[in-house]
């Protein structure tokens, strides 16, 4: 299996890791390793048909900010110089034009290589389009990382739910939000605990994403498209982010035994990311970075799942199931 | 179907269990029973049963399951089931506006509510409501949606 790894930062270092650590079971498996032969990031790019090193890679990454000293300025001009078979898109979410990611993931479909990729834009702007387009061409394309990090929602419902009729998912889909409310509960108030998240590192300098919401509503977006099949994007999902919640209303809900979550809602005709009450002992009254989902299905009744939402290991374990289902198909 | 049934059966041995027997026959569910040894009329005693049935034609069914037994129905009918829900307002309103907005929808609903003390000149309500149906439960949902885009106040609602 040749991989193109487009995207380097966090998540694309941290597949590097998650392969290495499965060496033996790749060997045992399918008798053959995922060799990645080009990496791109922002700027630079490396490539080379034998495999690249992914640790020195990484160690160059993190000492001199780029995977080489080559730089590019067109991304689909370096894929098209390597042969390979499956495109990983891991590159940063545009959720206004889609980014790096919807072109070289229109590119690698257009050119019959299969794709997985965790990059929220391109799924929330172009879903509909993009599987269409990974139909037309007998590509496979996986996306099990974008929603909810390591909490396998996407292919639970897709697999192992395939035979139920799922009325509705509510949940948590970030973690950050989930940490500023719970530092809430505890009666810090908004902007102090928002500085506790960038200081920890959970939160961007620029917060907008997560705290107004749109994190969460490009989740929304995915999951409604690909579980319930609906034909929606990121202007369809109402949208009410945390900024307003006061410490009087944290109180408030304290004192009638709930706790506020900011919860994205997916059902046939609701699409929706608001702060909500929840009685706590409730699953989705869970503090901390986590998140979680309840998933109402027709046969199965209501399930809950629950996983690091984001991070850089938890994410590549995200991929590497997509990898091992691609592999495992192509057996 | 959410009911309750006041069942008079005979004074004998397994009379109670051929009582409630039917409803699980079909396919209903016991909720509750209260076998009143007091109250005896004609020889047969009292058993109050509240139990769910799917529809009406199994109702009917278990009537006249009931029936052929020899099971005499004194009194059936609906219990009704209340859904109670919060939600909660955070903007920058006074006491009169939103006991004037908790008037216009109470005369459908039971409500309670609380305001908290303003936080940078935001004032909390939280409000209780308890209707009969989820269509009930969506229109008051609909309402504060509404009044608070009007007014420019967070609406959080319960799950």
């Amino acid at each position: 299996m040749r991989i193109f790894l487009s995207g380097f930062g966090t998540v694309g270092q941290g597949f590097a890791e998650v392969i290495k650590r499965r060496r033996d079971f790749f060997e045992d498996k399918y008798g053959e390793q995922p060799v990645v032969v080009g990496v791109i990031d922002s700027k630079t790019f490396a490539v080379d048909q034998k495999g690249l090193d992914l640790d020195r890679l990484v160690a160059r990454k993190q000492e001199k900010k780029g995977v080489s000293d080559e730089t590019y300025s067109d991304a689909l001009a370096v894929m098209d110089s390597v042969k390979y078979d499956l495109l990983i898109e891991v590159s940063p979410t545009d959720v206004e034009t889609g980014g790096t990611g919807l072109k070289t993931i229109r590119h690698a479909l257009e050119c019959g290589k299969d794709v997985i990729t965790v990059n929220k834009g391109p799924l929330a702007l172009h879903f509909h389009d993009l599987i269409a387009l990974a139909k037309k061409n007998g590509c496979k394309f996986r996306f099990e990382g974008s929603v909810g990090g390591a909490m396998p929602i996407i292919n639970l419902c897709h697999e192992n739910l395939k035979g139920e009729k799922i009325s509705s998912i509510r949940g948590i889909f970030n973690g950050t939000c989930n940490y500023i409310l719970s530092k809430m509960d505890n009666g810090q108030p908004f902007e102090q605990a928002l500085k506790e998240a960038q200081q920890l590192g959970y939160a961007e300098t620029d917060p907008t994403n997560d705290v107004e919401g749109y994190d969460a509503a490009t989740k929304v977006v995915i999951l409604a498209n690909s579980v319930f099949h609906r034909d929606v994007s990121f202007k369809d999902v109402k949208i009410t982010g945390i900024t307003g919640i006061t410490p009087d209303a944290i109180a408030q809900a304290k004192s009638h035994n709930m706790v506020i979550r900011l919860v994205g809602e997916i059902t046939e005709t609701r699409l929706e990311v608001a702060p909500r009450l929840i009685p706590i002992g409730h699953p989705l009254s869970i503090s901390g970075t986590l998140n979680i989902a309840q998933i109402d299905a027709d046969l199965a009744g209501p399930i809950t799942i629950t996983g690091r939402g984001a991070g850089k290991i938890e994410t590549a374990s995200a991929i590497l199931s997509d990898l091992i289902a691609i592999m495992s198909m192509r057996l | 179907m959410h009911l309750n049934a006041e069942l008079y059966v005979k004074d004998l041995p397994g009379q109670l269990v051929g009582s409630l027997e039917p409803i699980s026959m079909v396919d209903g569910n016991i909720i509750g029973v209260v076998h009143d040894r007091e109250k005896i009329v004609n020889q047969r005693i009292l058993v109050s049963v509240t139990f769910e049935v799917a529809n009406s034609k199994k109702l009917d069914e278990l009537k006249s399951i009931w029936k052929s037994r020899d099971i005499f129905i004194s009194k059936i009918g609906s219990v009704y089931e209340t859904l109670t829900s919060e939600f909660m307002l955070v903007g920058a309103f006074n006491a009169t506006y939103i006991e004037n907005l908790i008037d216009e929808v109470s005369k459908s609903t039971d409500i309670a509510y609380s305001s908290d003390n303003h936080y940078k000149d935001k004032r909390t309500a939280m409000i209780t409501a308890e209707v009969r149906t989820e269509e009930d439960l969506d229109k008051l949902d609909e309402f504060f949606a509404d009044a608070s885009e009007k007014d420019d106040m967070i609406y959080i609602r319960g799950l």
